[in-house]
């Protein structure tokens, strides 16, 4: 009977325990959180820097050697340029990044400069501060940024941030050249349609589906399939999202083609959704461990890839997608940015070293040479800073001619959820034969309309 | 214990003046040895309780707070720890939300409803394959030589030491349908190429359970069975000679001396293996987390990780609150049915 009791205590304390651990961590924050406080600045915020303002500025960004440095850099200029301005760094490991800003925001405890990615900006706005007018206006910041780079900063009629990079995951594919010289492909050449590219990439594969050990071209992966499926809606003049955000329209003729375009890649035997998804082979791995041919992911993963596998980055190139329309239209997430905190007390020197930072060409694209990053300017996309940025990064070449046809993926209520949970999901599904097509637009329509309140 | 005078009960006939000589309460807890040894458990045991007030109750109440709000860390909310305004209050929503069966309830419930059944599964898989794996196991290494014993027990019990991440990277690493050592052994025996996707196929099933919870189960037996092989062992060990004996000489062959002498003395250790294995499973999130990450199409999707992926990932505090309480609940009233079922009214 003691023995009873004794596991009744340990079954009781070890539930509490497992309770407590779920849900422990709702009211976390970083353990370097402040009030957001500083000392008052002072004079104006014109963008080059004057030297009359004055303040601490606390700085939070995201833990990346690459993106740290040539910020750093440049708040040591900026330091240098206005003695009465200090920066201060603090930075945190991603996944705790997006926590820390999550609950901090809210509760009032972030720093004055914060780092984010633009397609998350408006989730925030309510504790964010607007441009001021005097730096920046709506209409000259689309001016001067590619559309999908700045529309993430951009909340109603009011801008909220600058952006410092364009993030791009479509409009051109990774692919190992001595695969393709061996299959007698030149990717130089490119492709005039989808059928051209299919009947190439399906000369890569070896295997088939079910034994499949090498994919001609891998776009299962989490990222790869929804911006292909809504990369190609909107190439054919179609939307999956409404104007004013208030619904999403995903099961219409354009989302039906879209999905059969997909689902004839894979009975092309391009690849086996079942072997090639983000569980096994995501395309990094797949691509570097020479168990895929090409894939279908942005240029950063190469400075992630390439110093372990230096023999296949030496065969890597890009090579530009065809359409499914006129133009090589795609859909982007706006990249990462600064935006300043509405609970500042040095806002005035926040914004001028924002403005530092993103609106001066030779800092911004000194930051992105130094980051690895495509331009977020559409004046660095192209004469002598790209020419030099191209030098650095010779695989940006197939890129930059595509900027301008980036359109922002929109003010998505739940990005990660629509992104990863249904179109993803959804969508594997389809390819791997387990849902129609029908029943998947219907089901992804209304899985991604409950996400708007 | 022996009594003493202070803890000696008042009688009726205990006179005034006998009153006013015993210490009093301050005194008890302040004076004499007694006053220290009460001191010396004071010291010792407060840490604790502040320790589990803090970092136990505190979150059981707040979870148990926050399942009745819609609540987003995301949102401002009221002055008070944010409940309110922009996080209101929603009653029993939450759990109302949970009895929604039909097709068109909301996302997250069909992901609970899914998450709900897989740990149950996984849960009534683990319990028994566990006990059939490791009491034959214990009682197979107490019968070998006493010098080899510590080998096997070590040998055995070392995967529980091992980190979960690193279990369930390796077992990924076996599983893998290209590089894994099971499809290359497969292969080798067959003598031809086979490819086996046994974490990601969603069609691969056996009697109706998906083979990627296989994956996960066998990765869990594998790092977890130690832990109850040591226990067996124990208890194996205070089994009383003179009983095992006493069967002998009545005739009893080896499988009947475990079948009703062993296994019958063992009942409350057996009761304590399964409800700690029982409750072990339902807590089990990285092997989930790292091998699966809940897919493919959500098959090993188990209540841990969903309530996790609501909470931190999706910033849904309230309903993984809601979910956690659920989970809660459920361990409970299995522990309390294990333990009602398995109670043994005596003991050797």
């Amino acid at each position: 009977m003691r023995k009873t009791n004794r596991s009744m205590w340990a079954v009781t304390t070890l539930a509490l325990a497992m309770v407590a651990a779920a849900c422990s961590g709702s009211s976390s924050s970083s353990d370097s959180a402040s009030d957001g406080g500083g000392s008052e600045s002072g004079s104006n915020a014109s963008g080059e820097a004057s030297g009359d303002i004055s303040g601490n500025i606390r700085v939070w960004t995201h833990q990346n050697d690459a993106f740290n440095s040539g910020l750093q850099d440049l708040a040591t200029a900026f330091e240098g340029e206005n003695p009465g301005v200090t920066i201060e760094f603090e930075t945190f490991d991603y996944d705790t990044y997006i926590q820390t800003l999550q609950t901090s925001l809210p509760a009032g405890t972030e720093a004055d400069v914060l780092q984010v990615f633009g397609s998350w900006t408006c989730s925030y706005a309510d504790n964010l501060a607007t441009v001021p007018e005097d730096v920046l206006t709506k209409a000259k910041a689309e001016e001067l940024f590619f559309g999908a780079a700045i529309d993430g900063y951009t909340c109603g009629d009011s801008l909220y941030g600058m952006p410092q990079e364009f993030n791009i995951e479509y409009g051109a594919t990774l692919i190992n050249e001595a695969m393709a010289e061996e299959a007698g492909i030149d990717p130089a050449a490119g492709w005039a349609d989808w059928d051209a590219f299919i009947a190439d990439a399906a000369k890569m594969s070896i295997g088939g589906q079910g034994d499949m050990t090498r994919a001609g071209y891998m776009f299962t992966s989490s990222d790869a399939i929804p911006y292909t499926f809504y990369s190609m809606i909107v190439q054919q003049g179609g939307s999956y999202l409404a104007e004013d955000g208030s619904a999403f329209t995903i099961d219409t003729p354009e989302g039906k083609a879209a999905l059969e375009q997909m689902v004839a890649m894979v009975d092309a035997g391009l690849v086996d959704p079942v072997l090639y998804n983000d569980l096994n082979n995501w395309v990094g791995d797949c691509f570097f461990e020479e168990t895929c041919a090409t894939g279908l992911v942005g240029p950063w993963v190469i400075a992630d890839y390439a110093g372990d596998f230096p023999e296949v980055a030496e065969v890597t190139s890009y090579a530009a997608l065809p359409s499914m329309g006129d133009d090589p239209t795609f859909v982007a997430d706006s990249g990462w940015g600064l935006t300043v905190s509405n609970g500042s007390e040095v806002q005035e020197a926040a914004w001028a070293f924002v403005e530092y930072v993103t609106l001066n060409e030779a800092n911004a694209i000194q930051w992105n040479a130094g980051a690895g990053t495509l331009p977020a300017l559409k004046a660095n996309a192209s004469g002598a800073n790209a020419d030099a940025l191209v030098a650095d990064f010779p695989h940006f070449a197939t890129f930059l001619p595509l900027l301008e046809y980036g359109q922002y993926v929109g003010d998505l209520p739940d990005r990660d959820l629509i992104w990863y949970d249904i179109t993803y999901e959804r969508i594997l599904q389809v390819l791997q034969g387990n849902e129609s097509i029908t029943d998947a637009l219907a089901n992804m329509e209304r899985e991604a309309n409950e996400t708007i309140g | 214990m022996t009594p003493s005078s202070t803890t000696k009960p008042l009688d009726t006939e205990t006179s005034s003046e006998e009153v006013a000589k015993l210490p009093t309460k301050r005194s008890l807890f302040l004076t004499g040895r007694q006053g220290a040894e009460r001191r010396f458990v004071f010291g010792m045991v407060t840490p604790m309780v502040l320790y589990m007030a803090v970092f136990s109750v505190l979150p059981i109440i707040w979870a148990l707070a926050l399942s009745f709000f819609d609540y987003s860390a995301r949102r401002t909310g009221g002055p008070i720890l944010g409940l309110g305004g922009e996080n209101p209050f929603v009653g029993v929503e939450n759990f109302q939300k949970m009895a929604d069966f039909s097709q068109e309830a909301p996302l997250e419930v069909r992901q609970f409803h899914l998450s709900l059944r897989t740990t149950l599964l996984f849960a009534f898989l683990v319990v028994p394959l566990n006990l059939a794996i490791t009491l034959p196991l214990a009682s197979l290494i107490e019968s070998v030589h006493q010098r080899m014993r510590p080998v096997f027990r070590n040998l055995f019990f070392l995967p529980v030491l091992t980190s979960a991440v690193g279990v369930a990277i390796m077992w990924g690493f076996i599983l893998s349908p290209q590089r894994g050592l099971l499809n290359a052994l497969i292969s080798k025996v067959l003598g031809e190429t086979t490819i086996i996707a046994w974490t990601s196929d969603p069609s691969l099933t056996v009697l109706g359970i998906p083979v990627s919870l296989f994956a996960v189960l066998i990765a869990y037996l594998w790092q977890d069975l130690g832990y109850n092989l040591i226990i067996f062992i124990a208890a194996l060990q205070g089994v009383p000679q003179s009983v095992k004996e006493a069967a002998l000489i009545d005739g009893a062959k080896p499988w009947h001396l475990f079948r009703h002498v062993t296994i019958p003395l063992l009942r409350p250790t057996i009761m304590l293996a399964s409800v700690l294995t029982m409750i072990s499973a339902f807590q089990v999130f990285d092997l989930f987390q790292v091998m699966t990450r809940g897919g493919p199409n959500d098959q090993t999707r188990a209540l841990s990780l969903d309530i996790y992926e609501s909470a931190f990932r999706f910033q849904r505090m309230g309903w993984a609150a809601a979910v956690s309480v659920v989970l809660f609940l459920i361990v409970l009233v299995l522990s309390l049915v294990q333990s009602r079922l398995l109670r043994s009214d005596w003991e050797y």
